[in-house]
């Protein structure tokens, strides 16, 4: 009897484990499919493109690849990518290091309410602040630079690094101080041991966090760059603004554009809960 | 420890001087809603009170609907996501190496540009392109998924959708991770059926996660732009214009900062107050 109920317990379980296996299968399915089809198409030639009904099978080739990396409207958007991204992260670490630290190893009135301003920041809908920058950029010879640009990046950059790089510094035991302090170091002892090291992974993972954030950001340089400084969102968007529509060279740099943030991905998997929530939620 | 009171402050400061830098845009466009400010007639805004507002949100204007399809969006784009993201959340709490596979590859979406990822839902939602296609394979017929003002909201709604579900995923995850196996254990004793385990004791011990999920998506998908923006411009006519979008066209395109600035103003209210909720939950330790 005992014997009999706990095999057809065991069956159920089986099957719901095979119905749960497939529908994640279905949702995988739903999530990867989109890459999937635009990477098959960055593989055509124009005429498998725009065959109907819509080709899978087909001679690949590599010619739309060459084609983009040749091409400047494709070329100058990424540099400028690459420069923006790279300077708002600098300029951030550089404001948000200290923030953090004092956010999350010190006791001081009006704590919580200036954390809280700064995480205001990402909640607030871009062009509040773009609009005026607009105007004001102008004439200020800020327009289109990538000077100006960096400063507006840190609209997203800061409040993420501060509240990341916070929570990973309260990860670290408070008695660390009072070790530090009884061998007679200062706050800056301290300071400097945890952030070289006790709590760099962490650091570390709010940067490549942030780097996603920036490299993925678009309203920013859409109104306050022009062509010079257009970066890399802005510049693919482009491609398919045209009459003619390349779309399996615009599909070869939709692949060019993400790659490598798959790649630095994979590096800050696990952080990616503290980088989406800003540090709220510790996975 | 020898540190002064004034230390962490200074240590503040160069934040500090960031938020006031944004303060002056802020303060400059706010006043600008109560103005006629307009770049193509001259640059000497007159204060006109608050008749950029009476003029927006009188019934059947621009700003009354776009306030209706932000709220629309949103609200379909949250549940949407609730549901599908928690049902994905709890399939995944399974064990199996199999698990960590999923689990890597379902958050490629959401690390995509969502500007590069519309894009790609735009190729396919072509009249000709794979979708319509894959639907006459189960013999359903083809639309016109962001050309016609009745499904336009609907699609971009997708896309937001295949976007954000894993952030809803990966959150609601963490907390289900973080309920000890005892209180399973012991509603299994109890000889609880899975649905009223799920219901009555997973679904108010994830409280604090649900706040968090819908606190973030609910601000992103109020302010959302660049989805829209990608795929649509607002259109066809304006079946997908919100506040966020409608702000760009009329204040960058037609720069009539004025107008544009009482769009943004209305849209940041309603994002704020969504974000001083989360402020609340946090004081309260919820979260």
């Amino acid at each position: 009897m005992l014997g009999k109920s706990s095999t057809s317990a065991s069956r159920v379980r089986r099957r719901n484990g095979v119905l749960a296996f497939v529908a994640l299968l279905a949702y995988t399915a739903f999530a990867l499919f989109p890459l999937f089809w635009i990477f098959l198409m960055s593989l055509k030639v124009q005429r498998d493109v725009i065959a109907t009904p819509p080709k899978f099978f087909f001679t690949p080739t590599l010619a739309n690849y060459a084609e983009v990396l040749s091409r400047p409207d494709f070329l100058t958007p990424f540099k400028n990518s690459v420069i923006v991204t790279f300077g708002a992260l600098f300029l951030s670490a550089l404001i948000a290091l200290p923030a953090a630290y004092a956010l999350a190893r010190m006791e001081f009135r009006g704590k919580e309410d200036l954390a809280f301003a700064f995480l205001s920041l990402r909640f607030a809908p871009e062009l509040i602040i773009l609009l005026p920058l607009f105007v004001i950029y102008q004439s200020f010879g800020l327009y289109d630079t990538y000077i100006g640009l960096i400063l507006i990046y840190q609209l997203i950059t800061f409040p993420l690094m501060v509240w990341m790089m916070r929570s990973f510094l309260e990860d670290v035991p408070k008695e660390l101080e009072e070790a530090v302090q009884i061998d007679g170091g200062t706050w800056f002892t301290s300071f400097r041991m945890i952030i070289t090291r006790i709590a760099l992974p962490g650091l570390a993972a709010s940067c490549v966090l942030s780097f996603i954030y920036a490299w993925n950001h678009f309203v920013f340089a859409l109104v306050l760059a022009s062509q010079r400084t257009q970066v890399i969102t802005g510049g693919l968007l482009q491609f398919i603004s045209f009459e003619q529509i390349q779309w399996g060279s615009m599909a070869a740099g939709v692949m060019l554009a993400i790659v490598p943030e798959f790649i630095i991905a994979v590096f800050a998997l696990r952080y990616m809960i503290r980088g989406l929530t800003a540090g709220t939620v510790k996975g | 420890m020898n540190q002064s009171r004034r230390l962490p402050y200074l240590l503040l400061l160069p934040g500090i001087v960031l938020l006031l830098a944004v303060l002056y845009p802020f303060l400059s466009g706010v006043y600008w809603s109560f103005t006629d400010f307009d770049l193509t007639l001259g640059q000497n805004p007159e204060f006109t009170g608050l008749s950029n507002y009476t003029e927006a949100f009188r019934p059947s204007g621009d700003g009354l609907h776009s306030v209706v399809i932000t709220f629309a969006y949103a609200a379909m784009a949250v549940t949407a996501q609730l549901v599908l993201g928690f049902g994905v959340a709890l399939l995944l709490t399974r064990e199996g190496a199999h698990i960590k596979v999923f689990r890597a590859l379902i958050v490629l979406p959401l690390l995509m540009p969502p500007v590069v990822a519309t894009m790609m839902w735009r190729v396919m939602m072509t009249p000709d392109g794979v979708l319509n296609y894959m639907l006459s394979w189960v013999y359903l017929p083809p639309f016109d998924w962001l050309g016609t003002t009745s499904t336009a909201l609907f699609s971009v709604v997708l896309i937001d959708t295949w976007i954000y579900t894993p952030f809803v995923i990966l959150i609601l995850l963490a907390g289900m991770q973080s309920i000890p196996t005892e209180v399973h254990e012991a509603a299994r004793v109890d000889g609880a059926s899975y649905v009223r385990e799920v219901w009555n004791l997973v679904v108010p011990l994830l409280r604090p996660f649900f706040i968090i999920v819908i606190v973030f998506r609910g601000i992103d998908s109020l302010k959302m732009f660049d989805i829209i923006y990608t795929a649509t411009r607002g259109g066809p006519i304006d079946a997908t214009m919100n506040l966020h979008v409608q702000s760009y066209f009329t204040g960058i395109r037609a720069l009539d900062i004025g107008s544009s600035m009482t769009y943004l103003v209305v849209l940041w209210v309603l994002c704020y107050t969504l974000a001083f909720f989360l402020l609340r939950v946090r004081r309260g330790r919820l979260a």
